[in-house]
């Protein structure tokens, strides 16, 4: 009673390879998955169960194992890793998981005996209250008994995209998709043939159904095939590969492994996820065999029958030389026959068919080898406490007999693999010869061949692709199979037996990975869910990574006996990308670190890091946000000393990042009024004006300078984050709405770095770097700009003011940015030029009133609101948003207004985002809504006014000037209370900008 | 993913478009003239059916050029892309061409894959 090499295998020959589970050591073959290796060794247990943590053994062969899922401790932690699919190499380490201490002594199996209270919706019903406890009591628990692997640690992505743009694509290598392959040979159409396994065969190498084709042995003609394939033109195999969407347009996605079988080499890409558009799809994926729910069917120990048959097939091993064999169908005879053949002897043969259906063909078989059968019979369940000991069969549907086993083979019929031609919104047709969905109506242009579309007559599939293919220009090829047994399917509907015992531990499952039961789906019936879709989601049938493969049929069998309608209209769920689980990593490709997202840089960023600047994100850009006079300076103490040295001397900003729009053409003026909110036709050459850009809405969408060199020629600078949208912007409505004028838009960005210099010195500063300009006021006014020569390029040179200090903006190429940025602190040394980052930049603005885009407002602000009528070309016809601004809601007068907002005690520091309300306390227990008037949009400590100073929003702020109001605080028990002030806290009288 | 036949690149991924919502609403030229309520609907109003939809797309990873498409809203499937100065083709051409996944009803959800 235990397992056994299949002696025909060539397996048997290959390569001993050991490896470690669990940490114990064991030899398998080369070529053995995880799950083959240790079948070989006896070991049934591999994992526990996700929920009651139950014994659990390999069901399956394949992807749709729900049970045998490991983790893969030498491949970065890799969690949740099929052990029917991944193979073993010398020096894997595999673990099993969600247990502790150990596989054999689970703790959490406690959850077994508690059992009844875990039912369906148990978690919907269940963590209810009080308030808090799911957060901090009820998740941390659940999330460490319940769930499946742990997540890698540390791990880089190691895998690469592929495109390919074909004619056709074959999904599956077995019997259909080689036959269908060795057609297009030579053909005209460019072809991709997809295989998820390691080698080509499918039902060829599961079993050995098919003896022969056009009189060649089935492996010699795989590998006849196989050369074929590989010697034609236009041909192209991948193996490994699973196709894990199919999406609209005909595009897949297959995930291919490239180390199958093999260590992972950390310097090469071990995934390759292609991204495939074909014009026609032929689906030949096969597939898969569903169990039948009985009392302990989720014992190690109970498999699917034919993947007991690919055990003997595929690699060489016979679980168990003495099984019992539990069908209702006739798929199951080739495993039977399989077993004698090896000179083995099946523990019992239980048929729920009767005579007629079975046969007389494998009745007189049976009759003939001696070998225990029941038909008309179906088994109980089966009792064991890690693996089985008895089967009780009850024969002739009605007495119960022993049957002492430890495996027991289960079929209960074959689905086909409609997954992924559901994907691609074909429809699906109840068999009822089948007791199955099968593909019906293509949405697409696909093609299914064989066991995918409902046929599983092999000697019918010759026809069947001949037909399906005959609009191509294929090769007519004929090709003659010869099988190893009669061919015909005969099922008899069976979903579940009925149960003789009744106790906790006995449970008959329909969703292994989820551990959901058939009393489950019955509870949850009778409980109102009575649509398949929220039948799944209560109960999360099939909700598992597996996504029900083997179960999902027989739960809507099941459902449609309770609700006693057919199956046809309780229907399916939904069947969605991707087929099996593919880990981020695949998905993310080489999208990741740096190579996430383009990181912009200004030409002056190496001299930012040797001067200790702290960068910040804003959009791609890297932008200092503070420099740092010494390792240890804090933030703050940054800021402050920046501030206070830039109003007390100077100070130079990296602008270099300012989106700069360049608008040219006949007709630029015009533009730009539509545009802007500002008028530009009174506006002087050579001078420049801040400038508001609206959406549709009324709402400020991005702020700027624009320099008008004429009326033909604008630069307009943009926010930093903003400068592709407005750009869009520019071109959707020069293109859709005013095709008729003649104006080109040319983002300048790059081609420009900007300083900004201010403070009191900076004329001298400037005066002494440009030697040849006029920098006085008279010759050089407030929002005026100057165009001359540097060196080999020109300069532009604007002043205006970020800061409210006398400023200058220099434009320069940036091919001489860092020697003239070097040349100003050279000059600035003598009067304590300092540089300075965003984080002072902001404080700055917020001294004198400025606000930010993106701070102050948020897509709710119009220009009144901040009170920037002055900004309003009112004359204009037409500008964007013009219209929106005297809308009903845009003109109420209690809308948010712009205010500035100071501590009455001046040591107390507000901070950003806080309510401001009018009461000193919140009433307790608060029985009416507190009124709440805004909200503190930002907020610092002003080294110049030595106190804090804050700018809100507030409902009807302006008519609130002078008012006693108070900011809620995450400090202290009780808000503090503020004054009511004009925003513009230094200069009022904009003395320090025009001097 | 859908293919896109941009007129000024030919066939790309839907990954290098943006789609600019319904087409063919003009941006109202005496706008001082009109009231709240029609002006709040060039604005805020578009329309979202299920079937045929007049709407733009921008090849905004390429040429950055606007154009139309009209495109069956149930099924993705592009029925038609046209420059913004031609004339957009009428509804009637394409009725007889719909299909829908599984001939659901005109509103609601497209999750039935099994055939009535």
């Amino acid at each position: 009673m235990s397992a056994a090499d299949n002696k025909k295998s060539h397996y048997i020959n290959a390569k001993e390879i050991s490896f470690k589970f669990d940490g114990k050591k064991y030899l398998g073959y080369k070529g053995d998955t995880i799950a083959s290796a240790l079948l070989r060794n006896n070991v049934r247990l591999v994992a526990r169960s996700f929920k009651y943590h139950r014994p659990r053994g390999l069901y399956t062969c394949g992807i749709e194992e729900p049970n045998g899922i490991v983790q893969i401790l030498n491949e970065h932690n890799e969690p949740n890793t099929r052990a029917t699919v991944k193979q073993i190499y010398e020096g894997i380490r595999v673990n099993s998981q969600n247990r502790w201490p150990s596989l054999n002594l689970d703790v959490g199996s406690i959850n077994n005996l508690l059992s009844p209270m875990f039912s369906a919706g148990f978690y919907y019903k269940t963590f209810m209250g009080p308030k808090g406890f799911w957060k901090k009591i009820y998740e941390p628990v659940i999330r460490r008994t319940a769930g499946l692997g742990k997540p890698p640690k540390e791990f880089r992505s190691k895998s690469v995209h592929q495109n390919h743009n074909v004619d056709i694509v074959i999904v599956g290598g077995g019997l259909s998709g080689l036959i269908a392959a060795r057609k297009l040979i030579d053909t005209e159409y460019d072809v991709l043939l997809l295989e998820q396994d390691s080698f080509l065969g499918g039902i060829l190498k599961n079993s050995n159904k098919i003896k022969k084709i056009n009189n060649i042995d089935v492996n010699k003609w795989i590998k006849e095939t196989e050369k074929l394939l590989k010697a034609s033109k236009n041909i192209k195999i991948f193996k490994n590969s699973l196709v894990t969407s199919y999406n609209f347009t005909n595009h897949l996605i297959a995930l291919e492994d490239k180390c199958a079988g093999k260590e992972i080499n950390k310097d090469k890409s071990e995934l390759t996820l292609h991204k495939i558009r074909t014009t026609h799809t032929i689906l030949a994926n096969g597939h898969i065999e569903r169990f039948i729910s009985f009392r302990n069917n989720d014992l190690p120990g109970v498999m699917l029958a034919s993947s007991f048959e690919k055990y003997i097939h595929r690699y060489g091993v016979v679980p168990e030389t003495s099984p019992v064999i539990f069908t209702n169908n006739s798929t199951t005879a080739t495993l039977l026959k399989s077993l004698i053949d090896l000179g083995h002897k099946p523990a019992a043969y239980v048929d729920a068919r009767d005579k007629d259906k079975i046969g007389k063909k494998l009745l007189d078989y049976l009759k003939k080898s001696n070998i225990p059968f029941y038909i008309n019979s179906e088994v109980e369940g089966c009792d064991g406490s890690k693996k089985i000991k008895t089967i009780s069969i009850r024969k002739n549907k009605n007495k119960i007999i022993k049957v002492k086993s430890s495996m027991l083979c289960v079929s209960g019929g074959i689905n086909p693999d409609i997954h992924l031609f559901t994907q691609s919104k074909g429809l699906v047709k109840w068999d009822d010869k089948l007791v199955t969905f099968k593909p019906d109506v293509p949405f697409q242009n696909t093609i299914t061949l064989g066991s995918v579309s409902g046929n599983y007559n092999y000697e019918k599939t010759i026809d069947e692709i001949d037909q399906k293919l005959s609009f191509l220009k294929a090769k007519n090829i004929r090709f003659n199979l010869e099988l190893n047994d009669s061919n015909n399917f005969n099922i008899q509907e069976l979903w579940e037996t009925k149960h003789e015992k009744k106790s906790n531990w006995s449970k008959s499952f329909i969703d292994l990975h989820n551990d959901v039961t058939t009393k489950d789906l019955k509870q949850a019936v009778k409980e109102g869910f009575d649509r398949i879709e929220h039948l799944k989601r209560f109960t999360t049938n099939s909700m598992g990574t597996d996504q029900g493969k083997i179960s999902s049929i027989n739960s809507l069998g099941i459902v449609s006996k309770i609700l006693k309608k057919k199956i046809s209209e309780v229907g399916t769920t939904t069947y969605r990308p991707p087929y099996a689980p593919l880990s981020f990593s695949a998905i993310a490709g080489r999208n990741t670190y740096e190579f996430y997202d383009p990181q912009r840089k200004t030409p002056i960023h190496y001299w930012h890091i040797e001067n200790k600047a702290v960068f910040e994100d804003v959009g791609q850009w890297k932008r200092p946000w503070y420099f740092k006079k010494f390792e240890t300076e804090s933030m703050h103490l940054a800021v402050q000393r920046e501030s206070a040295q830039t109003r007390k001397t100077a100070g130079i900003l990296d602008g270099s990042t300012l989106g700069k729009i360049e608008v040219k053409g006949k007709d630029a003026l015009e533009f730009m009024n539509l545009m802007y909110t500002n008028a530009f036709t009174k506006m002087k050459p050579m001078t420049s004006r801040y400038a508001l850009m609206l959406g549709e809405d009324g709402m400020i969408k991005d702020d700027g300078i624009v320099c008008k060199f004429n009326d033909k020629h604008f630069i307009a600078t943009t926010t930093s984050g903003g400068a592709p949208k407005v750009l869009a912007d520019m071109e959707e409505y020069l293109q859709t709405e005013w095709p008729h004028l003649q104006v080109f838009v040319n983002s300048i960005t790059e081609q420009f770095s900007t300083f900004n210099i201010s403070g009191p010195k900076s004329r001298e500063i400037v005066s002494k770097v440009f030697t040849d300009v006029d920098f006085s006021n008279e010759n050089f006014p407030f929002m005026t700009f100057k165009v001359f020569d540097y060196k080999d390029t020109e300069v532009r040179i604007m002043r205006a003011s970020f800061t409210g200090e006398l400023g200058y903006e220099i434009y320069i190429t940036p091919n001489h940015a860092l020697e003239l940025w070097k040349k100003i602190f050279h000059y600035g040394k003598a009067y304590d030029l300092v540089p300075y980052g965003t984080e002072t930049m902001h404080l700055l603005r917020a001294e004198k009133g400025y606000v930010v885009i993106g701070q102050e407002t948020d897509g709710t602000v119009t220009p009144i609101d901040l009170n920037f009528n002055w900004m309003i070309g009112k004359k204009k016809k037409d500008f964007i948003g013009k219209r929106s601004l005297t809308r009903s809601d845009t003109s109420r007068e209690d809308r948010k207004q712009l205010v500035g907002i100071i501590p009455l005690d001046k040591s107390e520091f507000i901070e950003e985002g806080q309510h401001v309300v009018e009461c000193e306390r919140l009433p307790k227990p608060i029985k009416t809504p507190v009124e709440y008037l805004g909200h503190v949009s930002s907020s610092y400590h002003s080294p110049n006014l030595n106190h804090c100073i804050a700018m809100a929003m507030l409902k009807g702020g302006n008519k609130l000037m002078g008012r006693k109001l108070f900011v809620s605080s995450t400090y202290g028990n009780k808000n503090i209370p503020v004054e009511v002030v004009s925003p513009v806290f230094i200069d009022p009288e904009n003395k320090r900008l025009v001097s | 993913m859908i293919l896109i036949n941009c007129p000024y690149c030919g066939e790309r991924d839907q990954s290098e478009f943006s789609n600019g919502g319904e087409a063919h609403v003009a941006r109202p030229e005496n706008s001082e003239n009109l009231n709240d309520k029609d002006w709040g609907r060039y604005v805020f109003y578009r329309d979202n059916p299920k079937g045929i939809f007049y709407e733009r797309w921008v090849h905004t990873h390429g040429c950055r050029k606007w154009f139309n498409a009209v495109r069956n809203t149930s099924t993705d499937e592009i029925l038609k892309i046209y420059k913004l100065d031609e004339n957009p083709p009428s509804k009637e051409s394409f009725t007889n061409t719909l299909k829908t996944p599984s001939g659901e009803p005109k509103v609601g959800s497209g999750n039935f894959t099994v055939k009535k």
